[in-house]
């Protein structure tokens, strides 16, 4: 870790900088179309319906067939509202003090399929993710109806115009419309079937795809922005061991990295083995997380929360499990990479945020005062899920509580039953990572905080927290709304709602003559692939 | 007894040296704590992928935690298994081949087909399918892998109960009036032991391979039981460049202790049935 | 001859039956099914979604019915739709079989190419350190996990040739070398251990029947030591191979789905774990089906063979 901390500050701008150069410097060579991109994958996607999931594994393959209304600018790094473009709608305008969103369509853009696309697409496909009543189609699986839950009604007074109105003012619906979680469907194909194919109106089409083997994307020749897309086509290769993917990449069988899988150990071998490789480092906009389950004894007892929290050293585990490629910070994504994060200072006095070893001192003494030592130790079961990393999590954890006298074991939960599992508060801490579709307050405190969320799995509840959510939620002014974002994540932390063991940086790798395939800070809005270029 | 051991040891050395290194591996798992040098569970940041040296004989993995300590630990686990599912499989096999060698007739025609379709899953598969079934944990590993070798000894047994049950000896016991479980117990169990004792040893390495293939697929015992196929659930061509002796070290312990076992089982075949030779 | 078929082809049936049963009740048993990793990937479970997607795919009929739809659609040859992906099983399965068919056969050949020319040396020059050394070479690969085998070679060409092997499945059809080289490794690392089988049982039954008297009437009669050997023993010593190819079938799967995990290739072997994790039950049970059906034809034909082949055995 880099100290003092003002010098990795710099170091961030610096490297924010540099992307920034990067990417323009990229725009300045002239691109060459033709080509097919090997892109990295790392399992099948549970489904090819974007709206349906919540993973990068359906985003990253899938991105490319669709559009959105609006999105992140491909070509900057950073995500924030300044960076948000049109793609399906050319020009939007807020009315009534922020509870009017107005948007215009581009005219003459085409499915797949041939047909055209109307406004009656963008009310069909969000009447379905905010289950508007009277619809007639459900989705099978609908993981961000929170999302659109202050939406009024959808209406299209022709099919050039959708207008949003919304219950009361969010200022943050044009950032969740940009995610790469918000495309537009086709309301001529039943949503099922998008689950096994693709009917979109985005720079690629799918050719094929090969469950376990790979997915395909060819060019589409009618895309409605000219000479787009460079590539002929793009092949997301499934490999499901790591260090298999990592060293198909070494040997050029793959073209770069999946987002979420660029390791910093593994950026250090490739450095090491292909000097010319280039890489770049960003944020993920992902966390790895303790869950505490508030319902269950004995972490009722908020001194045995608070506890559990100080004894994990945050940079211990950062180091240990994460090799050096994470970062210390609270619930919102932390600074230069997320917009909304506590700054550096702010955090030391949080629980984790200080010194390891005092931590574990407090720990200690909290332990004792709710009634826990050593001829009476505290036993608890620390739940993961199967997977290597998960495991590598829960380990650590395990190690770092047995330090302060509470004696851990490890339970691995299948795949098959991890979310049941915590759905039915089965479980008393479990080890797990929490993806946030856009760096955006609503986005992540409605998910994860409020009460009665489906995924507030620790059963967290105050209704405090809950008022100053909606609050910020409707506040128009950014500075204001900042500090009470800022409020937010104190709250949480003090609560210890979800203790924060590190926010994951990616390391991306890819061969120098992939140009023009720029990182952002989050990982599930880059991948549409309009303007990436090879040079072979 | 001891007189036939010393009789096993001066013909069957190699056999012998298979049984002393079995018997060194016992020990070393049952004085695991002493043996080792570390805490196989402690992480530690600061020495992650350290080469073998002084310190670590062995060398560390991706979380800093010894190697040479995880084996040691690990073989409690495989030789646990192995045993458990050796001895199981040999008490219920033996049991399932008694009863219908003996008992014969409708016990019999029920008892084989069942037999067949217990024999007739992969190993590997059947055991993963159980595990599926029952959840990943130690007991569903050894009732996994000891499920499909009862109808392979029971196969065994029954056969060698059948050869005896005809003979001469045993109908004079019969006409002396011994009733039939003291024929059984007395008479013939004696002589199904040697088949029985060669087929669970060849059954105590074919155990600890499937339990360190089941770990190797994540389905094996889960943490926090160090195990020597999970140890090597890593990918063979990242760990080559970074740290060969992750991958070398756990795979050679699983093929040291099944080739010992190997090694004495052959010798015992030999010594106590040459008929039974493979 | 025709009354022994029809039983062993009867046997062969009730065993199917019964594997299909037991198959289908264990699977079942599991915790969590499908629906539950539907909802994993979305990262929350909504019980009344959840209610509604399992009557979808019928899943909250009784045991009993859900077998008698899935013997119905097999015997209509509808392999049902795979859970996971929402697509006909048989679309996942077939582009598989191939695959992991080549390596099987590969993987024999190895087995027999190492196995048989090994045996027969050992037996010929016995208790010599020829002798030895083969047989601690075959114990060696009967000690060995498969897996740590393959995980063994690509360290060994990694670290002497600064050579990975192709991670990504390359057709005959678009190069033929690599795709040899391609499935040539993982047969090494899979026939290796049928290899040691065979040479064991090679080197034993030639051992037992150079014992015979009629080959040692035949070198009275002078035919060249070396041809005795060849002709005689090893026609008569192949019986027992042959059946130990048969039997082995069944291990060999144990060992292509670890082989196939370590040199990542698309096969139907290492499918069938993830099937299994998946609880995607078509799949799985049909699967599972197949590889019986196939270790049963296996033992069959084996038998039939041995039966054949042996003159001394009457069908019992």
């Amino acid at each position: 870790m880099i100290e003092p901390r003002p010098f990795r500050w710099a170091l961030g701008a610096l490297l924010v900088c540099a992307l920034g150069i990067g990417s323009a410097w990229g725009a300045t060579v002239a691109p060459k179309a033709g080509g097919v991109l090997n892109a990295m994958h790392r399992e099948d996607p549970p489904s090819l319906s974007i709206i349906e999931e919540a993973t990068i594994s359906t985003n990253w393959p899938m991105m490319p067939c669709y559009n959105n209304l609006v999105l992140f600018d491909p070509m900057k790094a950073n995500e924030s509202p300044a960076t948000i473009i049109g793609e399906l709608a050319e020009k939007w305008v807020w009315q009534d003090d922020g509870k009017t969103l107005v948007f215009t369509l581009r005219r003459g853009v085409r499915w797949h399929d041939g047909q055209a696309f109307t406004s009656r697409d963008v009310k069909y496909t969000f009447d379905l993710v905010r289950e508007a009543p009277g619809i007639a189609t459900r989705l099978r699986l609908n993981p961000r109806k929170q999302w659109y839950a202050q939406v009024q009604s959808i209406e299209t007074p022709d099919p050039a115009t959708v207008v949003f109105r919304l219950k009361r003012p969010q200022p943050s619906l044009l950032m969740l419309l940009a995610s790469g979680y918000s495309p537009i469907y086709p309301a001529h194909v039943p949503a099922a079937e998008l689950r096994t194919r693709c009917v979109g109106t985005g720079p690629f089409k799918l050719k094929e795809y090969r469950p376990g083997e790979l997915i395909e994307m060819v060019r589409n020749p009618d895309y409605f922005v000219k000479g787009r897309p460079y590539l002929d086509g793009i092949r997301f290769i499934i490999i499901k061991e790591r260090g298999t993917r990592i060293a198909a990449l070494q040997a050029g069988q793959l073209d770069v990295t999946m987002p979420q899988e660029g390791t910093k150990t593994a950026a250090d071998q490739l450095r090491k083995a292909v000097p010319r490789m280039v890489f770049i480092v960003t944020s993920q906009n992902i966390n790895d997380n303790i869950l505490v389950n508030f319902k269950r004894a004995p972490f009722t007892d908020p001194r045995v929360r608070r506890a559990v929290s100080l004894a994990i050293d945050r940079r211990g585990y950062i180091q240990a499990v994460r090799q050096g490629g994470a970062i210390v910070g609270a619930s919102m994504q932390p600074r230069p990479w997320g917009v909304w994060g506590l700054l550096p200072e702010a955090l030391t006095g949080l629980p984790g945020g200080g010194d390891g070893a005092k931590g574990k001192v407090d720990a200690r003494q909290l332990l004792t005062e709710a009634g826990f030592g050593p001829g009476h130790p505290l036993r608890i079961v620390v739940a993961t899920r199967g997977i290597a990393l998960y495991v590598d999590m829960a380990t650590f954890v395990i190690d770092q509580l047995k330090q302060v006298g509470i004696e851990a074991t490890l339970e691995q939960v299948e795949s098959a039953q991890w979310f049941a599992k915590l759905t039915r508060g089965d479980y008393g801490l479990g080890a797990n990572l929490t993806g946030i579709g856009a760096d955006d307050p609503d986005a992540n405190f409605y998910e994860n905080y409020y009460c009665g969320s489906p995924r507030n799995y620790s059963d967290y509840c105050n209704p405090e927290v809950d008022r100053m959510i909606d609050a910020q939620s409707q506040t128009l002014d950014p500075t204001r709304r900042r500090v009470m974002v800022a409020e937010i994540q104190k709250r949480l932390e003090i609560d210890g709602a979800r203790p924060i063991l590190g926010w994951d940086l990616d390391y991306v790798a890819m061969w120098p003559f992939v140009h023009n395939l720029v990182p952002h800070t989050s990982v599930y809005s880059y991948a549409r692939f309009q303007e990436v270029w090879l040079d072979r | 007894m001891s007189a036939g051991i010393r009789r096993f040891a001066e013909r069957y050395p190699v056999g012998m040296a298979g049984g002393a290194i079995m018997l060194l591996v016992v020990l070393a798992a049952v004085l695991a704590g002493v043996v080792s040098t570390h805490d196989p569970t402690r992480t530690d940041a600061a020495h992650t992928f350290v080469p073998p040296n002084a310190q670590f004989w062995l060398g560390t993995d991706h979380l800093g935690r010894d190697i040479y300590s995880r084996i040691i630990h690990g073989a409690r686990v495989s030789l646990a298994v192995g045993i458990a599912c050796s001895l199981i499989g040999g008490v219920a096999g033996g049991a399932v081949g008694l009863v219908s060698g003996y008992v014969g007739g409708r016990a019999d025609t029920v008892i084989q087909p069942t037999l067949d379709i217990m024999q007739g899953f992969p190993l590997l598969v059947l055991a993963l399918v159980m595990t599926a079934a029952l959840g990943p944990s130690i007991e569903t590993v050894v009732v996994a892998i000891s499920v499909p070798f009862i109808p392979r000894i029971a196969r065994v047994v029954r056969a060698s109960v059948l050869s005896i049950r005809e003979t001469s000896y045993v109908e004079a016991a019969r006409a002396l009036g011994a009733n039939h479980i003291r024929v059984a117990l007395r008479h013939i169990l004696p002589n199904t032991v040697a088949p029985l004792i060669v087929m669970s040893t060849a059954q105590l390495g074919s155990a600890i391979l499937v339990e360190a293939s089941l770990s190797f697929l994540g389905l094996g015992v889960p943490e926090p039981y160090p195990s020597w196929g999970r140890m090597l659930s890593v990918s063979a061509a990242e760990f080559a460049q970074r740290a060969p002796w992750v991958v070398i070290f756990p795979g050679l312990a699983i093929s040291l202790v099944v080739f010992a076992s190997n090694l004495l089982g052959d010798s015992l075949r030999d010594f106590l049935d040459p008929r039974l030779r493979l | 001859m025709w009354a022994f078929l029809a039983r062993r082809l009867g046997l062969a049936a009730v065993t199917l039956v019964g594997m299909s049963i037991v198959i289908f009740v264990l699977l079942r048993l599991a915790p969590g099914n499908i629906v539950d990793l539907l909802f994993q990937s979305a990262g929350y479970v909504d019980p009344v979604e959840k209610q509604h997607i399992m009557h979808d795919l019928s899943l909250d009929r009784p045991v009993p019915v859900q077998y008698a739809q899935w013997v119905g659609q097999l015997l209509h040859g509808n392999l049902g739709l795979s859970y996971r992906y929402g697509l006909p099983a048989w679309q996942i399965i077939r582009p598989r079989i191939p695959v992991t068919v080549e390596l099987a056969i590969m993987s024999i050949a190895v087995a027999i190419a190492l196995g048989l020319p090994t045996g027969v040396a050992s037996a010929a020059r016995q208790n010599t350190p020829v002798d030895y050394g083969f047989r601690m070479f075959s114990l060696a690969g009967l000690s060995m996990p498969a897996f740590w085998l393959g995980m063994l070679i690509i360290l060994v060409l990694v670290r002497a040739f600064g050579w990975i092997p192709s991670m990504l499945y390359i057709s005959a059809r678009v190069d033929l070398r690599a795709h040899l080289l391609q499935f040539g490794l993982p047969a090494l690392a899979v026939g290796y251990r049928s290899a040691a089988l065979i040479n064991r049982m090679t080197r034993s039954s030639m051992l037992e029947v150079l014992r015979e008297d009629y080959v040692r009437t035949a070198r009275a009669k002078g035919l060249a030591g070396r041809a005795v050997i060849y002709r005689h023993a090893l026609q008569n010593a192949l019986l027992p191979v042959v059946t130990v190819i048969g039997t082995e079938f069944a291990f060999l799967i144990g060992g292509l789905v670890v082989t196939e995990t370590v040199f990542n290739l698309p096969g139907v072997a290492r499918y069938l774990v993830e099937a299994i994790l998946w609880r995607d039950y078509p799949v799985v049970q049909n699967l599972v089906m197949f590889i019986a059906i196939i270790v049963v034809l296996a033992n069959l034909a084996v038998d039939l063979l041995y039966a054949r082949l042996d003159p001394r055995i009457r069908y019992t």
